[in-house]
């Protein structure tokens, strides 16, 4: 147990406005029965100490899988092919299962996709906190102490300290998300990935959800990797986003920039099919087709047959990130060719 | 719009069906009973590369296969090789004592102690023997031989054409009890998830009951008061499993097809609740029906060896009882004539194996969740 | 939750009459009555009738069944035939102790056993030694069991001569014993029992202790101190030669009984433990960094009893079953055998009521069964 905390120490911990946690170039495929699946394919990404960044795409295009890969707990049947994950400049691709086993929680936190049953129902919810702060904290708590820093935690997402007694199964759903990321919280990681924390929920929920974890995470300090499907929420709560599709990040750069003015084709598209409550109404642009089938990933840049701006290059050859000035960076031949500005149609017909 | 690149769940046939039977009086499509036959064909194809996955259930559609020769086989070699030698082959009458040829070698002085009472009875107490005479004595129970490859027992019926012919009676009974139950369970399942309320629980409450009732020692009963024979022991069987356990988990499943949304749309289209039942519901219970067949057939087998063990059943020949009779000549605990009781008891065992794995197997079809991943 | 338990009771003890209700009907349904089938034909028709009249046969059917009922519940179950002039219950009672004792070290060693070993299956899930072990497992749970019970004595008693052939002791070493053999019998169950009993009132207050310091403490010195003053009961007792005598004897039968069903319990457990490995919390608890043992035996094998549990209620009738043919198998003069022997010389009052009893010891398993998933599962709990 004393060698388990020493060592957990040992990372250090970030300066803000420093580099935390830079991803170069991972790969990763799952292997099934019908052949490999590219889930994951030349993801790179860089995130300063106290920063949010979003990870936006369509469902399927592997955004779990990176998030998985970063706390090293890909599906058994996943095989990291290339790249790099510097935590701090630790590879953790590098690690023993026991020294990655000691990052866990302490350094990088997650709160998980569908966090309905991310609890164990046959414990408590103060028990299953308690087993993180056991595991992680850098002193050993007293029973009192512990229980201490769980309504300290639970006070942050706002929960009711008496709630830690309860199981699961007495919670409602919202409650359960916010005892998730009081357990995310627990351990004063430097980085959260929180996955769809709120797709389950209902939007007024949602809503106080994730401007908590907003709050929260200004307070506190901590970075947090933000992944949804829904580029609104990206919008609210991150400074800088990628745009993944079909296992690549085909854009990345500042939220608000990306916002205004995409460069990549389908995250044109993408926020062009978002309605916006705010701004002119307008027609949604169609984002036809269906996503590529990753186990027959499409050849050149992996969106062109279902790219309006699409040449004959484009099915060929694989378009490089290029860098648009001020850490924009896009990977498509013809970005020049996107309209500033998103696809807006007058309104009558709708 | 956000779509899942996922492949898209095969539709159960219900739905697929329904899709074309709307089409089929405007257009000249091809006739409905040949879509079925085709949509059940295309299933089973589907269904039969997923269990031949799995090695465990090959190797039980194997031994099934081998006992299925050996039950048609024993009408055909008492026909065929043996139809001159019935008095010797039959597997209830037949009757044979190989003659074994021994060297006295030496006069008994003591026979308290030099003649081992089971063996002594293979004597003629009349024989007359010096030592250097050559003595012809008739085995019973025989050892294996080229005319009995199994041997005798000691009743000097031939084992291996007792071990063939009590096949046939294994397969039967499975078929009986098999039927039974899953006629029985799937109709009451069906029933109870759909009506629900007052019907489903005096019959949930009732396969409760059934569930507790300890089985073997009611069939013991039973089979003291009446006169048991398969086919009534398969009913009991078929009855018993029916009525309980199988019921309890078609009925979970059965709930889960009831809130498909075909079953809705049948409704809202004015089926009766029949029709509902045995159109929609019943057929896609039937995959469990007939993995629970698997598991019935498997536990009706050992009930039947069990009691005829026991000398409780009326049964011409069975497994059990042959070795019911190795016990009761008293040549059970030696395995000097290991004939006598390992076939039979293999044969048992294997054959209710063969049916656990395939049912085993077939779990994996039906259960996507136990699926390797 | 005592409200959830005594509905439970209740439910049972319905469920018990209605099973009484159906054993009195399989006796109105044999062809004729007691008299005609028992009484000896050349006995004067006056002197039948009056026979008839005192077995209380003229009552008509509603009659004789509440006579049958209240008879049950007031422990008269009828004289024995085969053991005449003894009562049913005289002679089912001293057997009772046995079969218990035999059901349950079978039952706990077989779920332990295939608990354990269910368990470490899933987790090594893949490979030649999971194949060889669930292949094996399935032939134990499918082999025709009175064979493989012969096959057991043939192996450890006849031939290796390990333990004794058959019996549940020595005839001649008790010749002169001051104890009867139930006395000593029932001593080793209630040891037993209190054992078990002593393990979860252990168990239970180390759970409710707040640091986890005391509570590896106190679970450790709780054990000690249980089988401790176990041990010591047993050494110090003059009984102990001849528990020592039954025991031995015991262990073959218990062994094989246990053996048959813990192939059942290690393939459940297997099952079950695959899909809760598969659980998202499983997968919280690996990003908590919690260790891989950890994991396995707190997170994933606490969830995956459950099933395990349930599946008991289920495997019951096979155990019980499977506890009659060892009886008769290894002559251990259990109800088993008792219901055995009284079928097969017709003896119907003893048969009748060995079944029913073996019923209500079924109910009873069932009901502990229950009130265990009671504590193991929070979602019960509350519900009351
Ligand atoms: N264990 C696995 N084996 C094989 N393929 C997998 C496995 N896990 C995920 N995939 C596939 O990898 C791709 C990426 O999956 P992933 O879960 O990362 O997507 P996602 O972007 O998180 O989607 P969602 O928004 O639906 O959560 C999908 O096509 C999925 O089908
Ligand atoms: S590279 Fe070509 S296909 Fe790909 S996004 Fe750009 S324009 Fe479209
Ligand atoms: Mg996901």
């Amino acid at each position: 147990m004393t060698t388990t905390r020493e060592k957990a120490g040992e990372t250090g911990r970030v300066k803000p406005g420093e580099s935390l946690i830079e991803v170069n170039h991972l790969t990763m495929d799952y292997k099934t029965k019908e052949g490999r699946v590219s889930a994951v394919s030349d993801v790179t990404f860089h995130l300063k100490a106290g920063d949010s960044l979003g990870l936006v795409g369509e469902s399927g295009c592997g955004k779990t899988s990176v998030a998985l890969t970063l706390l090293r707990l890909q599906a058994s049947n996943a095989e990291i092919t290339g790249g790099e994950i510097l935590l701090g400049g630790v590879n953790l691709l590098d690690l023993s299962e026991e020294e990655m086993r000691l990052h866990r929680w302490s350094d990088i936190s997650m709160v998980f996709q569908g966090a309905m049953n991310a609890w164990n129902p046959v414990y408590r919810i103060g028990e299953q906190i308690r087993e993180a702060l056991d595991l992680h904290w850098p002193v050993k708590l007293t029973h009192e102490q512990s229980r201490e820093r769980i309504a300290e935690l639970f006070e942050l997402v706002g929960l009711p300290p008496e709630a830690m007694d309860r199981y699961p199964h007495e919670f409602s759903g919202g409650m359960r998300q916010r005892a998730t990321i009081a357990m995310a919280l627990s351990c004063n990681p430097q980085l959260i990935i929180a996955d769809e924390p709120t797709t389950a929920l209902d939007v007024i929920v949602q809503d106080q959800i994730l401007k908590e974890l907003k709050k929260v995470q200004a307070e506190l300090g901590m970075s947090i990797i933000y992944i949804s499907h829904d580029i609104a929420v990206i919008a609210e709560v991150t400074d800088h986003m990628g745009v993944m599709y079909a296992g690549k990040i085909v854009e990345y750069g500042g939220t608000d920039e990306i916002f205004a003015t995409p460069r990549h084709p389908y995250a044109w598209l993408l926020l062009s099919s978002t309605p916006s409550i705010t701004g002119p109404r307008r027609k949604l642009a169609p984002l036809v087709g269906e996503p590529p089938n990753l186990m027959k990933p499409p050849s050149g840049c992996r969106f062109h047959p279902r790219c309006p701006f699409a040449t004959d290059q484009c099915a060929a050859e694989e378009p490089a990130m290029e860098d648009l000035g001020g850490g924009h960076l896009v990977a498509c031949w013809n970005h020049e060719k996107v309209p500033v500005g998103l696809s807006e149609t007058p309104k009558e017909d709708l | 719009m956000v779509q899942d690149p996922r492949p898209t769940p095969e539709l159960a046939p219900d739905e697929a069906a329904v899709g074309i039977d709307a089409g089929t009086d405007e257009f000249d499509f091809e006739p409905l009973w040949r879509v079925r036959l085709r949509l059940a064909w295309e299933g089973f194809k589907r269904n039969w590369a997923l269990f031949s996955e799995n090695k465990v259930g090959i190797i039980g559609l194997i031994i099934i296969g081998i006992f299925f020769v050996m039950a048609i086989g024993h009408p055909i070699l008492m026909a065929t090789l043996w139809s001159d030698k019935q008095n010797i082959y039959d597997p209830e009458i037949g009757y044979d004592a190989p003659v074994k040829t021994l060297l006295v070698v030496e006069e008994v002085t003591d026979p308290e102690t030099q003649i081992d009472p089971e063996r002594a009875k293979l004597f003629d107490a009349s024989l007359k023997a010096e030592v250097g005479d050559t003595v012809n004595v008739p085995q019973q129970p025989a050892p294996p031989s080229l005319a009995h490859p199994l041997g005798t027992n000691p009743r000097g019926n031939d084992v291996l054409s007792q071990l063939m012919f009590s096949t046939k009676a294994a397969f039967m009974l499975g078929l009986v009890a098999a039927l039974v139950t899953v006629l029985l369970a799937t109709t009451i399942g069906s029933v109870a998830a759909y009506f629900g309320g007052i019907t489903d629980t005096l019959l949930m409450r009732l396969a409760d009951l059934v569930l507790l009732m300890p089985l073997i020692p009611i069939l013991i009963v039973l089979s003291g008061m009446f006169q048991v024979n398969l086919v009534i022991l398969g009913l009991i069987i078929g009855v018993l499993n029916g009525f309980g356990g199988t019921a309890i988990i078609l009925k979970s499943q059965a709930l889960s097809v009831k809130v498909k949304p075909f079953v809705e749309a049948a409704r809202v289209a004015g089926g009766t609740n029949w029709h509902i039942i045995f159109r929609h519901i019943i057929p896609n219970v039937l995959p469990l029906s007939f993995l629970y067949m698997m598991f019935t057939v498997t536990e009706a087998i050992a009930l039947e060896a069990t009691l005829s063990f026991f000398g409780l059943l009326n049964v011409d020949m069975s497994w059990g009882l042959m070795i019911q009779i190795a016990q009761s000549e008293g040549y059970l605990l030696r395995f000097d004539t290991w004939w006598l009781i390992v076939p039979p008891g293999l044969a048992v065992t294997f054959l209710a194996a063969a049916f656990f794995l395939v049912g085993r197997a077939m779990d994996e079809v039906v259960n996507p969740r136990l699926r390797a991943r | 939750m005592l409200g959830y338990i005594s509905k439970r009771v209740a439910q049972m003890a319905l469920l018990f009459v209605v099973f009484l209700t159906l054993l009195f009907l399989l006796l109105q349904a044999q062809p004729g009555d007691f008299a005609s089938q028992f009484l000896d034909p050349r006995i004067p028709a006056a002197n039948q009738e009056l026979i008839r009249q005192r077995l209380g046969l003229d009552q008509g059917m509603w009659g004789q069944y509440w006579t049958y009922i209240t008879n049950f519940f007031t422990g008269d179950l009828g004289t024995s035939f085969m053991r005449y002039p003894k009562t049913v219950w005289a002679v089912i009672v001293e057997r009772i102790p046995r079969t218990m004792f035999l059901f349950t070290m079978a039952t706990m060693l077989s779920y332990w056993m295939g608990f354990l070993s269910g368990k470490m299956l899933a987790w090594r899930r893949g490979g030649k030694l999971e194949y060889g072990i669930t292949l094996g497992g399935v032939f134990l749970y499918t082999v025709f069991y009175p064979w493989f019970a012969l096959m057991m004595i043939w192996l450890w008693a006849a031939t290796l001569e390990i333990v004794p052939i058959n019996q549940f002791l020595t005839p001649d070493f008790w010749l002169d014993s001051p104890f009867s053999a139930t006395s000593v019998f029932t001593a080793m169950i209630w040891s037993s029992v209190l054992v078990v009993g002593g393990l979860l009132v252990v168990q239970t207050v180390a759970g409710r202790m707040k640091e986890y310091r005391t509570q590896v403490l106190l679970r450790r010195t709780g054990r000690v101190l249980v089988f401790g003053i176990f041990v010591w009961y047993w050494a110090s007792s003059s009984m102990r030669p001849f528990a020592a005598d039954i025991t031995h004897h015991a262990v073959l039968p218990v062994v094989t009984l246990a053996f048959i069903a813990f192939a059942g319990v290690m393939l459940i457990t297997r099952g079950s433990m695959l899909e809760t490995l598969r659980e998202d919390y499983i997968l919280t608890a690996r990003a908590k960094g919690v260790p891989d043992r950890i994991i396995r035996d707190k997170h994933a094998a606490r969830n995956a009893l459950l099933p395990v549990v349930t599946s008991f209620i289920l495997g019951l009738a096979f155990i019980i079953g499977g506890g009659l043919v060892t009886e008769t198998v290894f002559s251990w003069p259990g109800m088993g055998e008792l219901l055995l022997t009284a079928v097969t010389s017709n003896d119907i009052p003893t048969a009748i009521g060995t079944l029913a009893l073996i019923g209500a010891l079924a109910l009873i398993a069932h009901i502990v069964v229950d009130i265990v998933y009671l504590f193991l599962d929070p979602r019960i709990r509350v519900q009351g």
